[in-house]
């Protein structure tokens, strides 16, 4: 399989001497191309910092993370926006869109920004598959939160990333809700052919995913594949402990 | 959460600096221009009280004519005067005084100091006396016809020593003397930037004046009695009809001061208006960061509101924060209008205008008005948002969103668009024939409306003005064109100082273009020579009348003819006639004579405009009575009508009229015509080379001449566009602490952007191009109530002959420039702030 983000002895280290916190312990973890990735643990473990780590928006203590094959501690910061905007897509848990463009603005952001047109045939499949069409000259706040998310969505994917990070993507949503935009996601892996890394702490949302990469205190703590809800909560119990 | 509080904090102090700023710009105006009138005035007290320190007595006539501005004229008295007052027992020396226009012209051959704008240029009386006002400092006092001493500063600023040959022009022409002295005047090389050419008594009454008079006698008792017993045993041995007045040493002194006192005083009127304005375009900033900093806040005021704390409460706490912030940021402005004062005090040495040490008068009250001043405006301006503050619902603090309501309410709306209404059917009503006074309701009803309208325009005309932005910049200036629309209560209070500060540029030009016009208007029909020597000498001095005669013989010269002014007495009261010259001025100048022909105009004749003649109930035939300078009276007879008053004004006389009399009388322009078929650019040359002989005036084509006129009410405008440069840069202030205030808002949306891949130039563009549309706001709108107000000023002057209304193109295009340059000049902090932002924290932080 071909690998689309990985990181080698990632380690991520607040503050200093006593009082330093290991966000991330030596984390080396390969992200494949075409799969739904899902990194789970509890609170405080790590998720978030991986994510912001191998997407670019954080930088590493030491070790390495790379999109492709690019190394991201090479880049200075335009470069890495770029590479943000061309090879990334993401899903945030809220606060995802900009108030003051339009559901299609907003779905054309990264294209917009980086003055492309991009592939008009592949945004129209994307807003069809979460189904936006009477909604893309609403603004932000003209839209339900289960909208706002699907047009985070299609956002995401409008650029045709290599990799779509989410953070926690319905963990403001309503369950209904929630499932809708799993599916989506589900969709855009199996019928898009996209890579999606989710971080969750929800046993539901997980088993949407094809693998599970789980992390306890700042390190790997395990794998799972094929997951089903409740193998994840068995998991996650011993994890807890 | 401890992060969350900090920040609070961290962004209240920020806000609190800010606040401040817009406090102190307003106050520091406010302040410097009050310590520096205060500086002037009490540097011009000290200045005469040390020059009148030796005097007793002060001997002059009682017959004075004061004209329109200021302008005034003594009769001077017989110079045999001062033996007799010489001879009065406790007087222990009397000299005579006399003081009149001459200006020296530098060994390059150009005049010192400036004509009509700037110090005085003198001539005067330099003897040794007791009293001395002079003290020769190198040389010795210059004694007959042909000597002279300089003034400390002419002579180093003329590149004269002792022993060189100075010109000298005044009334009576332009004369060569002897430099044998360097004097000084107090302790000062020369008082207030004036010029002095000084003489010998006879040699000043013949060459500045009249032989044989002086204008007073300065005298020194021998302190056997007080001043005042002094001035009375002089006032005694004058017959009564002689009309001669004695005044005390101190009276003389405390005359001088007042006069000079009133001439500052309008100097000071004109400065605090410039910092009233400042300070109102200030409370706009003011109030908008207070507004600003309540919205950002509702969630937590809300949430005090919500565990019991009163309306009154959260009101008052933000008041509290006010009268913090106002005192604060008056104390700095005090501060910063002291280093005003001392910068403005350094620009008049560096233009050579010499004043007496003494420091600055930093007064406590000065002190005082500038902090209470600045108090009351800030708790004024931060009234309305503190009380709205307190009328968040608690619910807020459950709602997400802790933005400003967006929309304007309706009844603004109503009430705004209601005073434009009312504003403009008073206008209306004035063009229709009511009383122009309704004019200025009229407009201040507009602008009210305006403004108040503010926040419902701003949305549409940001929109509109934002359209190019978008288009040129793509998604970056649609976010731009989106941010500056997404809250317009907010834009409309940023752009308002903009407005105001445009408005008032704009006005001022429009009625400065339509002025313009009228005057070239005027001179392309009445100026019908080929050359003109014009002087910018306003009231003092001019041209010496033997100009136009010299001018008149030189070869391929037809004619020349010079038109002056004469201050006289009709029925008690100043006024000013126009002098010509009724042999020369056919063909040069054309004043619309109706039915009559120059020649007509002799010594006894008087010509009388339509308008005065039709309010005086005058006709050819009537008889008007003058009272000369010298107290002597004409009888003249109205000798015909005209019809063009705008330059000639009302009553036109003959040079013969008042020749041999003791006055002074100065030519303000020469109007020359060539003789057929001369070489137009030798004339030019020797009538050049006349000029430049006499060190007057300026000689110029009659293009040249009617652009010149036109101009000179430019000198106004760059002193008013000076002042409200001031205003310009609260704006600016206003724009970056609103920016920095929005940046600071939306760093969630900053961060989200920068995370899905917007370049660190693109966040700058952004907030670069809101800035431009905010200020470009301010500009538009401005720009139409300025030139509207323009028309209403203009308008209201048509019965002082302001008849045609023009629009200022290049003012306007400048102004649309410049403001493109402000928006881009005020977003440079705040951009370079938002690239700042932390995507990390913008994205984690809820
Ligand atoms: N800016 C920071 N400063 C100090 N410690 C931090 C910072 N960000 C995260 N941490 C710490 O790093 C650890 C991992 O955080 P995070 O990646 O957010 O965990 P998760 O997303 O799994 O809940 C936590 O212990 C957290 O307290
Ligand atoms: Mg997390």
């Amino acid at each position: 399989m071909i690998v689309a983000a990985s990181t080698t002895n990632a380690t991520k280290v607040y503050g200093k001497d006593d009082s330093a916190v290991y966000a991330l312990n030596n984390v080396s973890v390969d992200f494949y191309s075409g799969q739904f990735t899902a990194i789970m643990g509890p609170s405080g473990s790590g998720k978030s910092t991986l994510m912001h780590c191998i997407a670019g928006l954080d930088e590493l203590s030491s070790g390495s993370a790379r999109i492709d094959d690019v190394d991201l501690s090479t880049l200075k910061d335009k470069a890495l926006t770029e590479l943000r905007r061309e090879k990334i897509g993401f899903i945030f848990q809220s606060f995802n869109l900009v108030p003051t463009l339009t559901a299609d603005e907003n779905i054309r952001l990264p294209l917009l920004l980086g003055n492309e047109k991009g592939n008009e045939e592949w945004i129209q499949r994307v807003i069809n598959t979460v189904h936006l069409n009477d909604r893309l000259t609403h603004r932000p706040s003209e839209l339900s939160g289960g909208q706002q998310q699907r047009v985070a969505v299609a956002r995401a994917l409008a650029s045709e990333p290599r990799i779509i990070f989410a953070d926690e993507p319905t963990g403001n949503l309503d369950s209904t809700t929630g499932t809708e935009i799993l599916r989506f996601m589900r969709k855009a892996v199996d019928e898009l052919g996209q890579t999606i890394v989710m971080v969750t702490h929800d046993p539901v949302a997980a088993s949407y995913a094809d693998r599970i990469v789980f992390l306890a205190d700042g390190k790997i703590a395990g794998e799972m594949l094929e997951p089903t809800p409740e193998k994840v909560l068995d998991r996650m119990k011993s994890l807890g402990n | 959460m401890f992060r969350i509080a900090l920040k609070g904090i961290l962004g209240r102090k920020a806000r609190l600096v800010l606040t401040s700023l817009a406090v102190i710009i307003g106050t520091a105006f406010l302040a410097g221009t009050s310590v520096f009138t205060a500086t002037l005035d009490r540097t011009f007290n000290n200045l005469f009280e040390d020059v009148f320190k030796n005097i007793d007595g002060y001997v002059r006539s009682t017959e004075v004519i004061e004209g329109e501005f200021g302008l005034q004229e003594r009769q001077r008295i017989p110079a045999e005067l001062v033996d007799q007052v010489n001879a009065v027992p406790g007087v222990a020396d009397a000299v005579p005084d006399i003081q009149a226009f001459a200006r020296i012209i530098g060994k390059d051959g150009k005049p010192l100091g400036s004509e009509g704008a700037g110090p005085p240029t003198f001539g005067s009386v330099a003897v040794e006396f007791k009293g001395a006002l002079w003290t020769i400092s190198e040389g010795q006092w210059p004694v007959g016809a042909s000597e002279v001493a300089l003034d400390e500063a002419s002579a180093r600023n003329g590149n004269y020593v002792v022993g060189d040959t100075v010109k000298v022009v005044a009334q009576s022409g332009s004369r060569e003397f002897t430099l044998v002295g360097i004097a000084s005047y107090g302790d000062v090389r020369s008082p207030g930037g004036a010029t002095f050419a000084l003489f010998d008594v006879p040699t000043a009454a013949e060459f500045l004046g009249k032989p044989g008079f002086v204008d007073a006698i300065l005298v020194v008792g021998d302190g056997s009695r007080t001043d005042e017993e002094l001035a009375t045993d002089i006032d005694a041995i004058f017959d009564p009809a002689l009309k001669i007045e004695t005044l005390t040493g101190a009276e003389v002194t405390k005359e001088t001061q007042d006069d000079i006192g009133e001439a500052l005083s309008f100097f000071g009127i004109l400065l605090s208006i410039f910092s009233s304005i400042a300070l109102g375009v200030g409370s706009f900033v003011i109030y908008n960061v207070f507004s600003i900093s309540a919205a950002q806040r509702q969630r937590e005021n809300a949430l005090l509101r919500a565990i019991g704390a009163s309306r009154r409460q959260v009101t008052r706490a933000m008041l509290t924060e006010s009268v913090v912030v106002g005192i604060f940021g008056s104390i700095m402005g005090f501060i910063g209008g002291i280093g005003l004062a001392v910068g403005l005090s350094g620009l008049l040495r560096a233009l050579d205008i010499d004043l007496p040490q003494g420091g600055l008068v930093v007064t406590p009250g000065a002190a005082f008005n500038t902090i209470m001043v600045g108090l009351i405006v800030t708790v004024a301006s931060a009234y309305l948002p503190a009380r709205r503050a307190g009328k968040v619902p608690p619910l807020a603090a459950m709602r997400a969103t802790a933005l400003e309501t967006a929309g304007p309410g309706r009844i603004r709306a109503y009430a705004g668009l209601a005073s434009v209404l009312l504003g403009l059917v008073t206008i209306g009503a004035v063009t229709l024939g009511a009383t122009n006074s309704l004019l200025g309701v009229g407009v201040l009803l507009v602008f009210a409306g305006t403004i108040i309208l503010g926040p419902a325009i701003a949305r549409p005309v940001a929109l509109v003005l934002g359209r190019p932005a978008a288009k040129l910049r793509g998604v970056t200036g649609t976010m731009a064109r989106q941010n500056a629309a997404r809250n317009p209560k907010r834009t409309s209070r940023t752009a308002s100082p903009v407005l105001i500060g445009v408005a008032l540029v704009a006005a001022v030009s429009a009625l400065a273009a339509s002025i313009n016009g009228q005057i070239s208007d005027i001179f392309s029909e009445q100026f019908t020579g080929d050359y003109a020597v014009s002087s910018q000498a306003q009231g003092f001095g001019g041209l010496s009348p033997s100009l136009a005669t010299d001018l008149g013989k030189i070869e391929g010269v037809q004619s020349a003819t010079g038109i002056g002014t004469l201050l006289v007495k009709i029925d008690d009261k100043g006024r000013t006639l126009t002098v010509i010259t009724p042999e020369t001025i056919e063909g040069n100048y054309d004043i619309g004579l109706i039915d009559a022909k120059y020649s007509d105009l002799d010594k006894d004749g008087i010509f009388i405009s339509l308008d005065y003649a039709e309010r005086e109930e005058l006709s050819v035939g009537s008889t008007v009575n003058v009272v000369l300078a010298d107290t002597t009276e004409r009888a003249l007879t109205v000798r015909g009508l005209y019809e063009f008053n705008d330059l000639a004004g009302n009553r036109v006389v003959s040079r013969e009229m008042f020749a041999g009399a003791n006055v002074n009388s100065f030519d303000f322009g020469i109007y020359v015509t060539m003789s057929p078929g001369a070489d137009s650019k030798e004339v030019r040359a020797s009538l050049q080379a006349a000029v430049d002989d006499y060190g007057q005036g300026k000689l110029l084509s009659k293009q040249e001449y009617i652009d010149e006129q036109a101009g000179q009410i430019n000198q106004l405008l760059g002193l008013i566009y000076g002042l409200l440069f001031l205003s310009v840069i609260i704006a600016i202030v206003g724009i970056i602490i609103t920016l920095l205030l929005s940046v600071f808002e939306r760093q969630r949306e900053i961060g989200l952007l920068r995370a899905v891949g917007m370049t660190r130039s693109q966040v700058r563009t952004t907030v670069r191009w809101e800035s431009v549309i905010t200020s470009l706001l301010g500009a538009v709108l401005g720009i139409v109530l300025g030139l509207a107000l323009g028309w209403v000023v203009v308008f209201s002057l048509r019965d002082q002959g302001l008849t045609s209304f023009q629009i200022p193109v290049g003012t306007t295009i400048a102004i649309m420039v410049l403001s493109f340059i402000v928006g881009v000049l005020a977003a440079v902090y705040p951009a370079w702030r938002a690239t700042k932002v932390d995507v990390l924290e913008a994205l984690t932080t809820s």
